[in-house]
Parts: structure tokens; sequence; C-alpha cells
């Protein structure tokens, strides 16, 4: 902890430029209206994604702030996906010891499982909440995309950042060189 | 060395879950917080839009006007079959304009015999969209006037020039958000034209927005003209919304006039608010005037 490797920053401030770019993506004007399919959520693939692989590269503050802005600037209920996506971040950095010599489909299914339960709590607080939802069958498609695409990420952030899982010993600090 | 760092990880572990809970109890209070005191917490959000959306105007309008360019050449292919049709319904559509032009004469001659002096106040101002809601399940976009500079109020109505698209909700200093009809959450009194029912058009997230509590659902038949009624006071009545379809599930619901494909200039209605009735006493009659200007009043209503 005292000696932060180089690199330690760098992938943080990547982390929230990737972040913010998804944020623009979504916010561009191109389909206003409904109709669309709803796509996949990249920024909760992303975050869970760089918890299986590095941990120590995500502070829970960092994954709080830029999940709050994103909640208030997508119109979601603020705070609530925020504090489901720790909770599932938090569940897979404690089983990071599993999780690090884990074949990938052990690791897709569990993230299945943390990506299903989010949606449902999502889903149950809200309408205990009595806070008006979309309906049931379009959070369903997002969720089932959702866990589809994962795959797709884990190949283009290993190919593109250079995120992948460490091996041998030197993941004692979680990161590369 | 290594001993120290075991010792490090046994007085940071409980301390970093404990701060974990408490930043999780911290997010769930916001999201309570929110639910509590709504008409707050969405202020809030609409200056932090107001501030960070502007400024990502200059990258996000080359990226948008780039990715039209890419789809107009992909639909190059069906421009030539467009052309032709547009052609074919030119030629009925200056038909229909001379109609139109007959009745406008009609109406103008007909209006100046009544005397008719139409609402100046009702004036527009037309804004650009700005960004989507960014969400799957959110109908709304952001608009570039907003409340300080531009005098956008909440609860004003926004047409496309055609017809109704939504609803001014959440003004920033210089952005609005529209929420639109096919929100889950937009519920707007409408009129169905010839028969003269009351409904209420309630979105759905669909690009068909559902008419619900029709009084009788058989006079109603698809095609059949809706506009708004102006009940509650949300909007001015009278303005054009769509024709009513019946949907592949049976129900009636309500094709808009309003172009939801091409969202890009859109007119927010300046409606004035009702006259509030703030002065009882001179509802009931005159007030007694002071002794002093008894003459004057006396003067002024003789004359």
């Amino acid at each position: 902890m005292a000696d932060a490797p180089s690199g330690f920053w760098g992938y943080r401030v990547l982390f929230v430029l990737l972040a913010s770019l998804l944020v623009f993506i979504q916010l561009l004007p191109l389909d206003p209206g409904p109709g669309q399919f709803p796509g996949p959520d990249i920024l909760l693939l992303l975050a869970l994604f760089w918890t299986v692989v590095r941990p120590a590269l995500l502070p829970v503050w960092l994954l709080a702030v830029v999940f709050l802005a994103s909640d208030l600037l997508l119109m979601r209920p603020p705070g609530l996906w925020t504090a489901l996506a720790i909770l599932g971040c938090e569940f897979l950095r404690s089983r990071r010891a599993v999780l690090r010599n884990a074949p990938f489909p052990v690791e897709w299914a569990l993230l299945a499982v943390v990506i299903t339960a989010m949606t449902v709590a999502n889903a149950l607080i809200l309408s205990i909440f009595a806070v008006p939802q979309p309906s049931f069958g379009l959070t369903v498609i997002r969720m089932v995309f959702t866990i589809a695409v994962y795959p797709l990420v884990v190949i283009l952030a290993g190919r593109a950042i250079g995120l992948s899982k460490p091996r041998g010993e030197r993941e004692a600090l979680g990161v590369r060189r | 060395m290594a001993r120290q760092n075991g010792a490090n990880e046994d007085y940071v572990r409980p301390i970093r879950r404990l701060a974990v809970s408490v930043l999780i109890l911290c997010l769930f209070a916001v999201f309570v917080l929110w639910r509590i005191d709504s008409p707050r917490a969405e202020r809030f959000r609409a200056q932090l839009v107001d501030w960070v959306v502007p400024n990502m105007e200059w990258a996000m309008v080359p990226v948008t006007e780039t990715v039209k360019l890419v789809r107009g050449f992909q639909s190059y292919a069906a421009l030539q079959r467009q052309n032709r049709d547009l052609r074919n319904e030119l030629q009925q559509m200056k038909a229909w304009k001379e109609a139109a032009l007959q009745l406008e004469q009609e109406n103008a001659k007909l209006l100046d015999l009544n005397r008719v002096r139409l609402d100046p106040a009702l004036t527009v101002i037309t804004g650009q969209v700005l960004a989507d809601s960014g969400s799957p399940f959110r109908q709304s976009v952001l608009l570039n006037v907003g409340g300080e500079r531009d005098g956008i109020k909440d609860g004003w109505a926004v047409t496309d020039g055609l017809g109704l698209v939504g609803r001014i909700s959440g003004v920033g200093e210089k952005s609005s958000r529209v929420l639109l009809l096919t929100d889950n959450t937009s519920r707007v009194p409408v009129t169905i034209q010839p028969s003269g029912q009351r409904a209420m058009l309630s979105g759905d997230n669909s690009i068909l927005p559902a008419l619900d509590f029709i009084e009788d659902v058989d006079e109603v038949r698809p095609g059949d003209r809706v506009v708004s009624s102006g009940d509650g006071g949300v909007f001015p009545a009278g303005l054009l919304v769509g024709n009513v379809v019946l949907a592949r599930d049976g129900r009636l619901r309500l094709r808009l006039a309003a172009d939801y494909e091409r969202l890009e200039f859109l007119r927010v209605l300046r409606s004035q608010p009702t006259d509030a009735i703030d002065a009882p006493l001179e509802l009931i009659g005159p007030v007694m005037p002071l002794p002093a200007t008894t003459a004057e009043v006396e003067e002024a209503t003789d004359g």
C-alpha cells in the first residue's frame, strides 16, 4: 500500500475516462424517443471486470463517485444502483482468491449471478418504495444482454487496455509490470 | 516486513469493511432522501446536468452529426424510391393545399366578421435538443434553452411544430428537460375529436402511448384525431397530439403526430399562469375608499 506502483493512478484515470466516454455515448441525441432495444449496461460490466482482474486498482470511493455521477446524469434514482454496484463489486472482491484461479466459465457464471441479484434487488427496492419502473420484460432483456456481452468486454479490455488476470506470484499487489 | 504488512492488513480490513458499509448506507440514504423530497433532489440533478452537459456540447455536436452523415449515406439506396413516393404525395398535397388556402381565407373572413382577437400571449421559444436521457427506460430530451436566460418554466408544453412532444420537467440555468409523452410517468388529459370523449394519454415506454379512462370506448374509432383537452391547466387546450390506433394488444393507443424519430428543434409554448385569486375584498365589491379620496373614486366610477 505504501509504495504505489507505477500505473496505479493511470488505471484509475483510465477507468474514469472510460466511464465518462460511456455516459457521453449514451447521452448523444441520436435516437431520442422509445422503441429502441435496451442495450447492455457496459459501465457495470467494466466495473465488475476491473474488480475481478485487478481489485487493487479500483478503490470503492472511485466506484461510488463514478456510479453516483452516472446515476444523476442518466436520470436513474440516485444512490440505489450505486449502492448495489458497490455491493456486487465487494462480493466479487471477497471471492478474489477463488476467482484468480477459476476458469472463465466459472467467472462468467458468478458474474451472471451477481448481475441477476443486483437487478432483482433493484426492482424489489424500487417497488417497495413505489417508484415507477420500466416494464419487467425490458429489464430482463437488458440484464440478459448485459450478461451475454461480458466475454466481449473481457476480450476488448484485455486487448486494448492490457487488463488481464495476473499470473504467478506477481499478483500480490494486483499490478502488472 | 512481511509481518508488518500482515499486521497492517489486520487493522485495515475491519476498518475498510466498516467504511464500505457506511458508504453503502449513505448511498441508500441518498436514495431515500430522493424518494422523500423528490422535487429538491430533481432540482439538484437539473443543476448538475445543466453544469455538465452544455460543456460537452463541443464534442457532442460533431459526433452526432458524423453519425447522422453515415446513416444518411446508408439510406442512399432507399432515396430514389422515397423520391418517387414523395412526388406522388406532393401531387396529392397540392390539392390539399388549394383546399387549405380556401379554407384559410374563409376562416380569416369569419374571424374578421366575429372580431376575434387571437391570444397574443401564446408565443413560443424554440430550442435545440442537446442530449438524450441516456437510459432506455427514461424518455426525455434536454433542450438548450433554460430557466434563467430564456424564462422557461416547469410544466410548459413542448411541440415540434406539428404535434405535442411533451412538457418541461426540470429547468436549469442554460438547459431544460422535456419529459416526452412516451415516458412511463407522463400523463396528459386529451380529447378525442369527433366524439368529444375525454381520455388520459399515459406513456408506457413504447412508441404508441396508451389511451386510458375513455368514457365510452364504442364511440372512439381508429383514425380519430386527438388533441390536448386543457383539463387540469397543464396544457393549453386544442394542441394536436396524434391519431387513435388499435394496437395489436387490443388496446386503443395513439400514433403521435410529432416526429419522434427526428427530435431536433422543439418549440416551448409560453403558457400564461392562471390568475391567482389573492384579493378577496375586491372580488366581493369595491373596497371602501379612504375619506380623502372619496371624490376621486366617485369621479372615476362616473366616467
